[in-house]
Parts: structure tokens; sequence; C-alpha cells
């Protein structure tokens, strides 16, 4: 075989068995639990690419801060708004909780934190968000923005983690309309390009109809998501088993490609002292939600 | 490898991290890390190809949640092929190249798609019968006048 550095039979054989055994090796990569396939990518991610994930870092937090202050600013008049208008209803609610009997509901606190997406193949509904263990992000925590919610953490390093949005096809989320009427789960179904990508609500009443524009919120069922978080809008039927269920097509509430900063729920116990401290954010150009 | 080879596949490592990891872009930026093992590897022999494609796959999957290796395994496929290449085609020509790119680019996109988990993965008709033959055209332009701008005289594409 002409041009091999070592010509003849035997260093091209010697050179087809090592290119081989370097492919073994490859497949060997695809098939390792998932644990050695998670070391392995945090080392990569810690150490060649690290350089350019500060990089993103530094942009996105640029771009942040040239953000209209005048946007900023009526954002928070509103939510200041918002918060006077409610300022007694923590109150009743307690009081009448009290009445009812009932239990106290699960406090959460929630950790702002900026997103970033990669654009190498296969991250197409993974993002990474700048907390990890050090600041108390768990696997499973939701991740959501002032409009929704956006996705859930999958896996979690010391200060950083990575995190699949709701376009993700192993994405579930238990749900329910705002009266608390209807129930089911969603997912999400892949459309024949990614902005076709939409959710379903699945599993709901037959005898149930929901009105196109509804509004879905998550359940809590299950506990890996607060309840009460918007996910969308019914936008029409998609199936029906006849007698059974019905399935319908939400609009979802936030566009994940155009999300830059979010926050990251945190369960806590609802005695702690944690439940009314502050949180300080693990990214200082972070926004959170209100 | 020549040095001119070698600093061609240092550089385009460099600008698709730069494009897609501290960008954030997409498939808007073309697949240099492809370019860089499909063009390296033809100056390489198939062992030191595959370790080419090995590694730059590495990086590429460094993000990814559910089918890790799966671009590990396809650039380290490449990287042989390419490398083997050499001996049945000089190369040179103009539409070699353009074949030879496109051809790498689809092959990458189906090797990946083989391995990659069958839950996540799409369908085989959209992404690689549609998207993926218009992605490999889009590289294969770009790559050919990558190639011929900084190879031109180093008599391999």
């Amino acid at each position: 075989m002409a041009g091999l550095s070592g010509s003849g039979n035997e260093g091209s054989r010697s050179q087809l068995l090592g290119a081989v055994g370097v492919v073994l090796l490859s497949l060997v990569t695809v098939y390792l639990p998932s644990a050695p396939q998670q070391a392995i990518a945090h080392v990569v991610r810690q150490s060649v690419l690290m350089p350019f994930t500060e990089l993103h870092a530094f942009l996105a937090g640029m771009r942040a801060r040239a953000r209209d202050f005048d946007i900023l600013r009526a954002q928070m008049d509103s939510a200041m708004g918002f918060v006077a208008a409610h300022a007694t209803l923590a109150e009743e609610n307690r009081q009448l909780r009290e009445i009812l009997l009932l239990g106290q509901r699960q406090s959460v606190r929630y950790l702002p934190t900026s997103i970033m997406r990669t654009g190498t193949s296969g991250t197409g509904s993974v993002f990474r968000v700048a907390a990890g263990t050090g600041q108390g992000v768990g696997p499973f925590n939701a991740v959501v923005t002032d409009h929704g919610l956006l996705g859930q953490v999958q896996q979690v390093q010391t200060d950083y983690a990575l995190a699949i949005d709701w376009s993700h096809p192993e994405f579930r989320v238990s749900a329910m309309t705002s009266d608390g009427e209807n129930h089911g789960i969603i997912e999400p179904v892949r459309g024949r390009f990614r902005e076709q990508d939409r959710l379903v609500l699945s599993g709901v009443d037959f005898l149930a109809e929901l009105e196109p524009g509804t509004e879905v919120l998550t359940s809590g069922r299950g506990g890996a998501f607060p309840r009460g978080v918007r996910i969308g809008w019914v936008a029409g039927v998609s199936e029906t088993l006849a007698g059974w269920s019905r399935s319908y097509y939400v609009t979802p509430s936030v566009y994940p490609g155009a999300v830059t900063h979010a926050a990251i729920t945190l369960p806590v116990a609802t005695d702690s002292v944690d439940s009314v401290t502050p949180e300080a954010p693990a990214d200082p150009g972070a926004q959170g939600p209100p | 490898m020549t040095s001119r080879a070698a600093a061609l596949v240092l550089g385009l490592v460099v600008a698709h991290l730069l494009l897609r990891v501290a960008l954030g872009l997409g498939n808007e930026a073309p697949d240099l890390f492809l370019l860089a093992v499909l063009l390296g590897s033809r100056h390489l022999t198939p062992r030191s190809g595959a370790v080419l494609g090995f590694a730059v796959g590495l990086l590429e999957d460094a993000f990814s949640v559910s089918s890790f290796g799966a671009t590990i395994f396809a650039l380290t496929m490449l990287g042989a092929a390419g490398a083997q290449s050499r001996y049945f085609f000089v190369g040179k020509s103009m539409p070699f190249l353009v074949s030879y790119l496109a051809l790498g680019k689809w092959l990458r996109d189906l090797l990946s798609w083989l391995v990659s988990d069958p839950a996540t993965r799409r369908a085989f008709g959209d992404y690689l019968l549609f998207e993926s033959p218009l992605l490999a055209l889009y590289t294969s332009v770009v790559g050919t006048v990558i190639a011929l701008l900084v190879l031109k005289g180093s008599g391999r594409a």
C-alpha cells in the first residue's frame, strides 16, 4: 500500500489494526454506563472547553447588561404592583388552611442562574446552568422563567449543571388546568423540523372538553416540579380515545431558544430558615423571575 | 502531516468551538469539526486519522446528555476511512473534494444516528433524507473553499 511511512504489508496491517482498535474504543464510549460517560464529559468540559464556556458566559453577561434599562424598570414596577396587590393573600391563605385543617404548602425557593446553549450536535434540547451542588441544585429540579416552565435539571456538578428543556424527548411533567379540575401528563411531540416541536397534554378525562386558550399548570404530582408553574395554553384536540381519554396540543409559554436567564426551583422544608432567607444569585448578571 | 495541514486542523477546531460553544450558533455555522477530520485525515495514517476523529468527537460530545459517544464513533470511523481513502483517490480535483466532503457529512450524520439513543433520535426520513443532505451540501461548499485557499499546492485535499 503506497504512501505509508513504514511501507509494506506489516506496516499497513499494523496501521489498520490500530485504526480498528480506536474504532472499537469509540464504540465502547457509546455503551459505557452513564456515570463514566458523565465523568469523561465533565473532564473535557472543565479543561479544553473551559475557555470557550467562560467566553460564552462573558458575552451573555455583556448582552444582558446592554438590555434596555426602561424595559427592566417596567418589569420591576409590574412586579412591585403585583406584590403590593397580593400583600394580604398569604395571610388569608394561611388562615383558610388552618380552618380547613390543611397542611402547609411545600415551600420553594428560586435560585437565579444564567443559561448557556452550545451549538454542538446532540445538544439541541440541552442547556447548561451556572449553578450546581454547591448552590443546592440537585437532579430533577425544575428550571423556570417568568413566563413559565422551561425544563428540568439532569446532571449536576459542583458549580454547574446540565438540564433539558421541554422539547427533549425524555421530558415529562404532570399537569392540570388552572382550575384544578382536569389532570394529565405533558410530553413533547417532535415536528418535522425543530420549530414545529410542541407539547401534548394526554390522559385528560374523555368527558372533560378543554377550550382553546385554557391555561395549563404543573400539578406538583410526583414532587419533581412545584405546583402551579405555567406550562402553556390548550391549542386544540390532538387525539381522542373513544370513551376513555383525550389529548390536547398545548402552546408552550416558554420558547427555550430565547431564554438566557432563568431560575432553578429548590424545595425547602416548611419550617426551614432558608424559606425566609433571600438567595444570592449564582451569577451576578442573572435575572430571576418575580 | 504538513505544518500547513496541522495548522488548518487546529484552526478549524478552534473556530468550531468559538462559533458553536462561545457564540452558541447551531447549524448556521458549518460543521468545522467534521472538516478538520476529513481534511486532516487525508494527511495521516489510518490509525492517526482514527485518533484525530476520536479526539474531536470527544470535544463535540462533551455537552451531550442522552447520546454520549455517538459523535465520537462517527468521527473516528470517518477519520480512519478518510486516511484510508488517500490510497485510492489522489484527490486534487474539485469534483472529488466536493463529493468527498458531502458524502463524509452525510455518513457522519448516518453513523451517529445509528448508534444514538433510539428514544431521542429524530425520524430517519426527515433527518437523513432531507436535512442532512442540505447540511452536507453546505459543509462541502465551505470545506472546498477552505481547502482550496489553505491547502493549495500541498498535493492532497
